[in-house]
């Protein structure tokens, strides 16, 4: 009993993590303009629209945060089998895997940003300077929150997998999770808050980002800000559920049954899951559109 | 007809004479295999690689993954890319098999299938979410008229200038379903690897079975993530780009992806495995 409480416990906190690391990351990345969104930072000034974004995508967010995870892992790993505490040991592999982080950051904008020199976009040393170290703050949250759970699965929880490999496992599955939900909230919502809302932006509008603010133009710090409203918080919710389910099932119903009460409760929290997006995709239909009469739909 | 729907389709043709060679270099690895080292676990290990690759690759292609111009609303799915959402899925899954690998191989493997049927059911949920509640987009498919699963009108809804958005119902069901395969591919490789290399290893190292299961755990763990990642990115070669779930044209190109799967695993397969065996 004492150790199923412990379980849960653990698990609880594993959860907290996964949100506050989803959250950060998120954040990171659209600072950086590294999800899928990163497409129209690219496409703008070869549409004519010279622009102040930060753009950092030469990976997408999974690998890339599984290089970055793995590496912090990695490090504090080593650090833990040379007898170091093992919170010091986390915050050291977290802190040189943000310097990683770092040089990534600046030669992807340098190089992102160079290679548009021909269509008149320039390379801004000032958000070189400024922008860097945020993305830099975000990732060290995400890092250190993502190997923190990492180690308390491995040691606590007594998963079989080494830190470094918990490591690549949820770092991949953090960028998926963050990208997956975060994105769209950037890309639509953000960059192109000019165009209509509730409705996808027309194709013909692409490139056209919005690149001037309420005093100057926009920068990345103005997105940063824009998406920590919601699609940070999203994705942070998205990875901590994810964690904390994972967890839970395992923790308290693997014994169940040789196995089979986890894969139950497996189902059953897919089932429920599937019936709350059936209820969002109804909702929305109600409440949103039609955009075109059900005539001219039968007749396409 | 728009600019996204007036993409080639072209790649969707089966090229037979790629195929037979693809299934000569299979039976080849098989054959390889057997007489290298015999019908023991080494060649059950290698026959569960590539069941495991097989699912894997065929699992790709039920994620509705709509890549850039999702991140615009401007085309159904999940944006982000095939191969790393994926990934991340069977990842997770991988994650939970390893951890009731003890419980046997079909407890394990379904336990792997339900941990990436389970990440992909919670990021599917939050897609729509933030369409929803955060953009105020509805779901509309581009590529069918009505959704196969719940029978929904899908082209009232979608927005002008685009190829429609969000995530259908089936879209939903077919990420769940990816994730399932995912899963379940990733861990029968693992728990295959694994179960070689506790046997192998201690002869090889000189040491008690207790000693190298730290080395066999990491081993397979890591052969697992990198074949997991080899046919995740092959699939996503196949289907070029992006895929709106099973009901998604281009979801018929899925025998071309078993085939190279089975290849790209069997070769990789024979490689970790003559690292203990040979």
């Amino acid at each position: 009993m004492e150790s199923i409480v412990f379980g849960i416990g653990i698990t609880a906190l594993a959860g907290a993590l996964a949100t506050v690391a989803g959250a950060a990351e998120n954040t990171e990345s659209d600072i950086g303009s590294q999800g899928d969104p990163n497409s129209q930072v690219q496409l703008a000034p070869q549409m004519g629209y010279i622009h102040r974004i930060f753009n950092k995508a030469v990976a997408g967010e999974p690998p890339a945060y599984g290089l970055w995870i793995a590496l912090g892992a990695g490090i504090a790993w080593a650090f833990m089998a040379m007898q170091i505490n093992p919170i010091l040991a986390i915050v050291l592999g977290s802190g040189i895997a943000v310097f990683v982080q770092g040089v990534y950051a600046t030669t992807a904008y340098l190089g992102r940003t160079a290679s548009l020199a021909k269509f008149g976009q320039p390379v801004y040393v000032d958000i070189l300077k400024s922008m860097t170290t945020v993305t830099m703050a975000h990732a060290f949250v995400a890092i250190f929150a993502t190997v923190t759970l990492c180690h308390l699965i491995n040691a606590a929880l007594g998963h079989p997998f080494p830190l470094p490999l918990l490591g690549i496992v949820w770092g991949i599955a953090l960028g998926a999770a963050g990208s997956a939900t975060g994105n769209p909230f950037y890309g639509k919502e953000r960059q192109y808050q000019n165009q209509k809302f509730g409705a996808g932006v027309p194709i013909a509008a692409s490139g056209n980002i919005v690149r001037y603010a309420e005093a100057g133009e926009r920068n990345s710090l103005d997105n940063g800000w824009f998406s920590a409203k919601l699609g940070g918080p999203a994705s942070g919710v998205c990875f901590g559920l994810i964690v904390f389910l994972e967890l839970w099932r395992t923790v308290l119903f693997e014994q169940v049954g040789a196995g089979w009460g986890a894969i139950i409760i497996g189902i059953i929290m897919i089932l429920v899951f599937m019936v709350i997006d059936r209820y969002i995709e109804v909702w929305a239909r109600k409440n949103y559109g039609p955009y075109t009469k059900p005539t001219e739909e039968a007749s396409s | 007809m728009s600019a996204v729907a007036a993409k080639p389709t072209a790649g969707g043709a089966v090229d037979m004479t790629a195929m037979i060679i693809g299934i000569i270099i299979l039976l080849l690895v098989i054959a390889a295999t057997y007489f290298l080292f015999g019908s023991g676990l080494a060649f059950m290990a290698l026959i569960g690689i590539i069941l495991g690759g097989i699912l894997i690759g065929f699992g790709v292609h039920f994620v509705p993954v709509g890549g850039a111009p999702a991140a615009m609303g401007q085309a159904p799915g999940i944006a982000t890319g095939v191969a790393m959402l994926a990934a991340g899925a069977g990842l997770a899954g991988l994650f939970g098999g390893a951890w009731a690998a003890e419980q046997g191989v079909v407890v394990a493997t379904i336990t792997g299938a339900i941990g990436g049927g389970l990440m992909m059911a919670i990021t599917c949920m939050f897609v729509t979410f933030i369409y929803v509640f955060g953009m105020g987009i509805p779901s509309a498919s581009g590529k069918v008229a009505k959704d196969p699963i719940t029978g929904d009108t899908q082209a009232e809804f979608k927005s002008q200038g685009t190829e429609g958005h969000g995530l259908p119902f089936v879209s939903y069901v077919g990420g769940v379903i990816g994730g399932l395969f995912g899963g379940a591919g990733g861990t029968l490789i693992y728990l295959m690897l694994l179960d070689l290399y506790e046997e192998e290893l201690p002869g090889m190292l000189n040491a008690l079975p207790g000693q190298v299961v730290p080395i066999a755990v990491t081993l397979a763990g890591m052969f697992a993530i990198g074949m997991f990642l080899v046919n995740a990115v092959l699939a996503a070669y196949n289907i070029t780009g992006t895929i709106e779930g099973p009901h998604d044209p281009k979801f018929k190109r899925f025998p071309r992806a078993i085939v190279a799967s089975a290849v790209a695993s069997a070769v990789c397969g024979i490689v970790a495995i003559m690292i203990v065996a040979l």
